[in-house]
Formats: structure tokens, sequence, C-alpha cells
């Protein structure tokens, strides 16, 4: 058991800053989720759907890319 | 006649899937003997030269680093697609065919995207503000999937986390996997780093963005544009849901800022992560794997810019009339 204690603090850091990615998984499977019924009930709107579709995820994962971010600074650049 | 025409592409077919598999046979044999080596992540980008280019008063020194090599590589290439639509539009032929046809195809679903938003009458004025992020980085995302970029370059001496250096022939030398001596190991700087990992960029085209987005609030609107910041007529009307009114008006004036934050580090750590991925995924299974992933990059890159264009256009969209 030998190292640095501040590589290792580094380390969980990072993967603690990472859990927002839980948030970020949940709304994408309810952004998903309710894709997928409103297509369901009206496939003619499927295009329209679909596009807010994404652009909503987007939004989700943005807040799962900003954790990420964070991780790498710690790791990087800290 | 037919046929004449119909067995050149066939041929044509074969060659490329020779080609494909040639170069899966290549991968294989050459990952055999030189494994994939993690490359030494760095935020920003690395610098060409050792000096730097000018010196500023307030910013400092300003280097040439490898993500100027690919804006000049991006540039190039849109100017090389303008200029063969351009032709193509000059030939007066209407029939679109090749890369002509595929932007005319682009454009106009863009176009017509906007328009629904919009309304027929600020189309025309809000469409650049989509098409041209929407191009830019959908070029600069993609440059990240070309074999050799963030991998071919200079091999530097590296003070920690250095590799072995293995020459190849005279002049090209690659680094192996290992550990070096202290002192003794090296890096490599890639010449062309993409674009869209250099914070300096995403963070200049979200500025272009969401100033072009007050500036056409104020085409659209006139000076009342800015009651939607400082709210001084709802304060004038009523003291009481008036000074709430003017509360939330500079909540507005703080989105507005972090609308620059958003845009810029979500493109940043979008393809960023997405660069260390397919280095990790490579050094993990050399083979095939990566492929994969190849696949996910295009559609992130896609989906990036598309986003990127999508949401200029509808912040442009809402400043266009007041809500009172």
């Amino acid at each position: 058991m030998t190292g640095d204690i501040v590589a290792a603090a580094k380390l969980i850091g990072a993967s603690l800053a990472m859990l927002p990615t839980f948030g970020a998984g949940l709304g994408i499977g309810i952004l998903g989720s309710g894709a997928v019924q409103g297509i369901a009930r009206n496939p003619d709107a499927s295009g329209m759907v679909q596009t807010n579709m994404i652009l909503a995820i987007a939004f989700a994962e943005a807040i799962a890319i900003y954790s990420l971010v964070v991780a790498l600074l710690i790791l990087f650049v800290f | 006649m037919e046929q004449e025409t119909v067995q050149p592409k066939k041929s044509g077919k074969n060659s490329i899937l020779w080609g494909i598999l040639i170069l899966v046979v290549v991968g294989i044999v050459s990952s055999r003997y030189f494994h994939a080596v993690l490359p030494h992540v760095q935020l920003p980008p690395e610098n060409l030269t050792e000096h730097p280019l000018i010196s500023l008063p307030v910013l400092g020194d300003v280097y040439f680093t490898n993500t100027m090599v690919a804006m000049v590589l991006l540039d190039i290439i849109l100017l090389l697609i303008a200029f063969s639509v351009q032709k193509y539009i000059q030939s007066g032929s209407l029939v679109p065919k090749g890369i002509s046809g595929a932007i005319e195809a682009i454009l106009e679903y863009l176009y017509g995207m906007t328009e629904a938003t919009t309304g027929a009458k600020w189309a025309k004025e809000v469409f650049p503000f989509f098409a041209i992020p929407m191009l830019t980085l959908l070029v600069a995302n993609w440059m990240e999937l070309i074999p050799g970029v963030d991998s071919i370059g200079l091999l530097h001496a590296s003070a920690e986390h250095g590799y072995p250096v293995k020459q190849l022939i005279p002049g090209i030398a690659t680094i192996i996997e290992g550990e070096a001596a202290h002192g003794h190991g090296f890096g490599v700087i890639p010449f062309v780093r993409t674009l869209t990992t250099d914070l300096n960029f995403t963070v200049a085209l979200a500025l272009f963005s969401v100033v072009m987005v007050q500036l056409i609030g104020v085409r659209a609107q006139g000076g009342h544009y800015f009651t939607k910041f400082f709210n001084f007529p709802a304060l004038k009307k009523n003291a009481g849901m008036g000074s709430i009114y003017f509360v939330v008006g500079l909540l507005e004036l703080v989105s507005e800022f972090s609308k620059i934050l958003s845009f810029s580090f979500r493109l940043f750590g979008n393809i960023f992560a997405g660069t260390i991925m397919l280095f990790v995924i490579g050094t993990l299974v050399p083979v095939l794997a990566q492929t994969i992933f190849l696949g996910l990059e295009v559609f992130v890159g896609l989906i990036q810019a598309f986003v990127f264009g999508m949401l200029t256009m509808l912040f442009m969209a809402q400043t266009l009339h007041a809500h009172e």
C-alpha cells in the first residue's frame, strides 16, 4: 500500500463528479419512453416528435457532459 | 449500352470491398506488432512552435497550435464545397448531382425547419445563423474520424508519462508500449487536432451565436427588446407585481450568459470525450471494436452540430416577438 494520497483523492473526486450521469440517464430514459408512447399513439407525428426528442436528449446529455468536463479537469488540469 | 454503364460501377464496388479487406488484415497484423498506446490527455491544444507567434498585452502569448491547422483545413474544405456548388449553379443544369445535390438537400431541409419555426418573414434573416454553425461544426466534428488526426505528429521529450520510441524507417518513428526511464520518455504532439476539442473555438462560436441572437432581437423589436432584461415599464405600472417582473428580467440576463457556457461546454465536452473514448477503446480492443465507436462518433458529431444550429435558431425565434 504505497502511493500518493493526492492522486487517490483526485481519482475519488473525479468519480464523485461523474455522479450526475445518474440523473442524465434517468432523464434520457424518461424522454425516450415519452417519445415512443407519443409515436405509438400518433405515428404521423413521428418526425416532429423525433426532432424534439433528440433536442431534449441533447439538453439532458449536456448535464452529464458538464460533469465529465469537471471530472476531466480534476484529473488532468489540477 | 446498359451493360457498359453498369460494368465499371460493379468493379469499383469490388475494389472498395477488397480495399476494406486488405485494410482489416493490415490492421490485425499491425496491432500484433505495435500495441496501441494510450496518449497523454491534455485539455488545452498543443503548441507546434517553440516560440509564440505574437504577444498580446492582456491575453498573453499566442502560439501556433495544432487546432489552428485544423481550422485552416476546415476553411479549405468549406471553400472547396462552396466553389463546387457555385460551379454547378453557373453550369445552369437543373438536375442536382454529387456534392451540390447533397448540399441542396441539406439546406432545403434546414430552411424548411427555419420557416416552420420563425415564419416566412424572418426565415431569410435567421437561416444563415442556423446553417453556418451547423455546416462548420459538421466538418469540424467529423475531422476526428479521419485516421491520422490526433495520432500523427512530432515526437517530443516529455518529463513525465513518457513512452519509449522505436524507429520504423529513418525519419519516422513510433512510440511503443512500456515505461521509459525517467527523463527519456517521448510523447506525440499531433499535427492536426480536432477543432472542437479546443475550448477557444467553441467559446468563440457560442459568443457569435448569442450576440447574433441579441442583434436579431433588436432588429425585430427595436429598443423594446431590452425591456426583456430591464423591465422598467412593468415597474412603473405596478410597484408590487412589477418588482417581481423586474427581478425575472434580471434572471433572463443571467440566462443569456449561461447560454454561452452551455453552448460551448456541450460541444467541447461531447467531442473531447469522443476523441478520448476512441483512443481508450483502441488500446483496450485494437481490432474492429473501434469501428463501432467510429459509427457512434459520426452520430454524435452530427447531433451536436445540428443541436448547436437548431438552438441558435430557436433562441432567435423566441426574440422575434415580445411577450407581454
